[in-house]
């Protein structure tokens, strides 16, 4: 018996031998340095950092970050660029520490999540314990939110939600001021898309939310709506437009502010939420998180619940050289209701760098950060992406080499900066989503059944599914018949 | 001790199959065990019944499951109508190989292009999105898989039955009836096992072919496992799993009841 538990095992030793190694390899290329060559990884989302146009002469964005730590260092850099998906992505991989990165940039909610459980660096002290180091380099990262040395280059209005919102953050006994441990990278709103010659301006400004649940019964409308495939903006639109229509349970009634709508995740809500979605489903033609855009350039889909970051890009897509304008346009709904005088709110939502505890390199992870939000880099990003990114608008219209990039790439630098969808005003009609914690799981269990509606329209499927029984049946009735004859009789 | 196990370590056939074991230890049994473990933990990792309440209480599991379970009758019912003709004529033609060969070449593109391509067509022709195109979809992509073992199956009989019959006076239909289809029924079990398993557990096809509005099981596990209920998820693998093995034995005693039929032959 040992022999044979032996001669399993001799091969595996093999195989283990020849494999060992290898993954050490592999692992070591990833995140170790070789002499002389240090190394950054970054986690970021898809398509969300200039990667720079080789046909416009534009360098990569973080090629000119290793070439200005090199300058600065006399170091060569080596970074490494992995992306997610969605935060939950990114939170699996890196609650479960299987993600050893030097800086994230993940949302709002989600670095809410992190900073509770414990799995964040608190830049400020980490600034203090490089002081030495940089006044050596003589480098100040003033540019820097986090540090200590005000708000940096980050417009305060974002700097004052972030402290208002998540200024006290619990972790175990101690807490943690949020502003310490992040840079706000990008930040914009939740709306709707919609196809000029569909909708009108008018019937945006007296449906608003509504418009995504086809209030006005538009029959061109009808189905050609797409919701986000994404739980928690979805549970959002719910809110606001149950608010905003007077469809929000009793008990809520002296509830008034965006903040506190869209931050309620009781089982009175969720139910209240499900019908309203399940409702939805019979308007809509469905959920996207990818191709929304897409869809909104071809056509095929008039109005899109939307970031306003996809949205800007897809208008900048959809210009017709015929009519000369762009036939899509973003809308982030606000002000009152005129059929139910009531408040219309939405949501503001911020990504932002954070260093995790894993980093090897944190005086390569502050200068990135610090680097990302100068003017000038912050406007390449943003307007290779189309999001609005975080840097002061003061800043970056002071700055002539920004005010030159801009024009550079053929923009009115007025219309650029007065773009009501790009900059909104934020006051208190933009909330901001919190972590749900615990309750979370519940929100999940009511997507699952808001996606899985009632039942699937079964007219046709009965018909098929008789047809086809009634074959089965025809066929194995004749096997069964056929077996039977032709059994073998007993001599 | 050790020199002695090198001595009598012999390089015998069966030393070839254990990568394989390896591989099946870590690939499948492994993560079958942890499947088994997630099902009984919470969020907090500690142990609970919780997550089988949570499954078998709610209205949407239900609904799910019976949609997926349509969807699969409807696909493998329609793939077996279409490919049994197919597959008999191809077999009756002296260049069928080659024909079949040409159902079985969109196999091999990516089938995520294959859906893709699939949903961009019906856009262009204004097919409004939802169980019709799901089902087209899945008919698509899956009836190589009915065609194939049926093919293989039919052209597999001896000529010399069919003759048999003619000789001693049976029309066409007969013949058919008495020696084609009671011969390749191994055939249509296996096309049947290929093509149901897969679409009840299949996801990306239905979520693309519908924009996400026909929620099938396969979408409900991957749901929940990106949304962090490790514990939900892998209880509806198990189903799954329980569903996959329940068909497999059906087939099997099907199998199995069609060798008594072709013995009956005799």
């Amino acid at each position: 018996m040992s022999k044979r538990i032996f001669k399993l095992f001799i091969p595996l030793i093999a195989l283990a031998m020849v494999l060992l190694p290898l993954l050490a390899a592999c692992n070591s290329s990833g995140g170790g340095a070789s002499a002389g060559v240090d190394s950054l990884v970054i986690y970021n989302w898809e398509d969300y950092i200039d990667g720079g146009d080789s046909e416009m002469g534009r360098n990569d964005i973080r090629d000119d970050f290793a070439d200005y730590y090199y300058q600065v260092t006399g170091r060569k850099l080596n970074v490494t660029y992995t992306t997610f998906d969605t935060n939950e992505t990114m939170l699996t991989k890196v609650l479960k520490g299987d993600a050893k990165v030097d800086l994230i940039c993940p949302s709002e909610y989600a670095i809410e999540k992190l900073l509770t459980a414990g799995l964040l660096q608190n830049q400020k002290a980490l600034y203090s314990f490089l002081k030495p180091q940089l006044d050596e380099y003589g480098l100040s990262l003033d540019y820097m939110s986090s540090v200590g040395l005000g708000d940096g280059a980050i417009e305060p209005d974002i700097m004052q939600v972030i402290k208002s919102q998540f200024g006290a953050i619990q972790s175990g006994s101690s807490t943690h001021d949020m502003t310490e441990y992040m840079v706000p990278y990008m930040w914009g709103t939740l709306g709707i898309l919609y196809n000029k010659s569909v909708i009108s301006e008018e019937d945006l400004q007296t449906y608003g939310w509504g418009v995504l649940w086809n209030e006005q019964h538009s029959n061109l409308l009808e189905n050609k709506i797409l919701m986000k495939d994404s739980v928690r903006d979805t549970y959002a639109a719910a809110l606001f437009y149950m608010y905003e229509y007077g469809k929000l349970p009793q008990k809520y009634s002296d509830i008034s502010s965006a903040q506190d709508v869209i931050n309620i995740t009781d089982d009175e809500m969720l139910e209240a939420a499900e019908a309203i979605l399940t409702e939805q489903r019979e308007h809509i033609s469905g959920y996207e998180v990818d191709f929304g855009k897409d869809d909104m350039l071809n056509e095929v889909v008039y109005a899109d619940f939307a970031w306003s970051g996809d949205a800007l890009w897809a208008i900048e897509e959809s210009y017709d050289e015929q009519t000369d304008d762009y036939f899509l346009g973003y809308y982030c709904p606000t002000g009152e209701n005129p059929m139910t005088h009531r408040q219309r709110f939405s949501n503001i939502w911020y990504d932002g760098w954070v260093i995790p505890n894993t980093v090897k390199n944190p005086l390569a992870a502050m200068l990135f950060i610090d680097y990302m939000c100068r003017p000038q880099n912050a406007i390449r990003n943003s307007i290779e992406i189309g999001y609005t990114c975080a840097v002061a608008k003061d800043r970056l219209s002071s700055a002539e080499d920004v005010l030159s990039y801009i024009e550079e790439q053929e923009y009115d630098v007025d219309e650029y900066f007065d773009d009501i969808g790009r900059y909104p005003t934020i006051d208190s009609s933009l909330g901001v989503m919190r972590d749900f914690g615990p309750r979370n799981d519940a929100l999940v269990n009511m997507w699952q059944r808001a996606k899985a509606g009632s039942a699937v329209n079964l007219s046709l499927l009965i018909i098929i599914a008789v047809i086809v029984a009634v074959i089965v049946i025809a066929l194995s009735a004749y096997f069964i018949a056929q077996a039977l004859k032709l059994r073998p009789r007993k001599l | 001790m050790k020199k002695i196990v090198l001595k009598k370590f012999r390089l015998t056939k069966k030393v070839f199959s254990f990568p394989y074991i390896l591989f099946l230890l870590l690939f499948v049994i492994i993560p079958l065990v942890l499947i088994l473990v997630n099902a009984f933990l919470d969020g907090d990792n500690h142990f609970t019944f919780g997550n089988f309440k949570t499954f078998f209480t709610s209205p949407a599991s239900t609904i799910v499951l019976g949609n997926s379970l349509l969807v699969g009758v409807i696909t493998t019912a329609i793939c077996l109508i279409l490919g049994y003709p197919v597959a008999y004529i191809l077999s009756k033609m002296s260049s069928g190989r080659l024909i079949v060969l040409l159902y079985v070449l969109p196999m091999f593109i990516n089938f995520l292009i294959r859906t893709l391509a699939t949903k961009a067509i019906f856009i262009a022709m204004n097919v409004e999105l939802g169980m019709g195109t799901v089902l087209f979809g899945m008919v698509y992509n899956y009836l190589p898989f009915m065609i194939m073992p049926l093919h293989t199956t039919i052209s597999g009989i001896d000529k010399s039955y069919y003759e048999a019959a003619q000789d001693l006076g049976a029309d066409k239909a007969t013949v058919f009836l008495k020696t084609t289809l009671p011969l390749s029924v191994s055939g249509i079990i296996s096309g049947i096992t290929m093509v149901f398993i897969p679409t009840i557990s299949s996801f990306a096809i239905s979520q693309l072919l519908s924009n996400g509005k026909i929620f099938l099981f396969g979408d409900s596990i991957q749901l929940s496992f990106e949304q962090n209920l490790y514990g939900v998820g892998s209880i509806m693998s198990l189903v799954m799993l329980a569903f996959v093995l329940i068909s497999n034995l059906i087939m099997n005693k099907f199998n199995a009841n069609s060798d008594n039929v072709r013995r009956s032959l005799w």
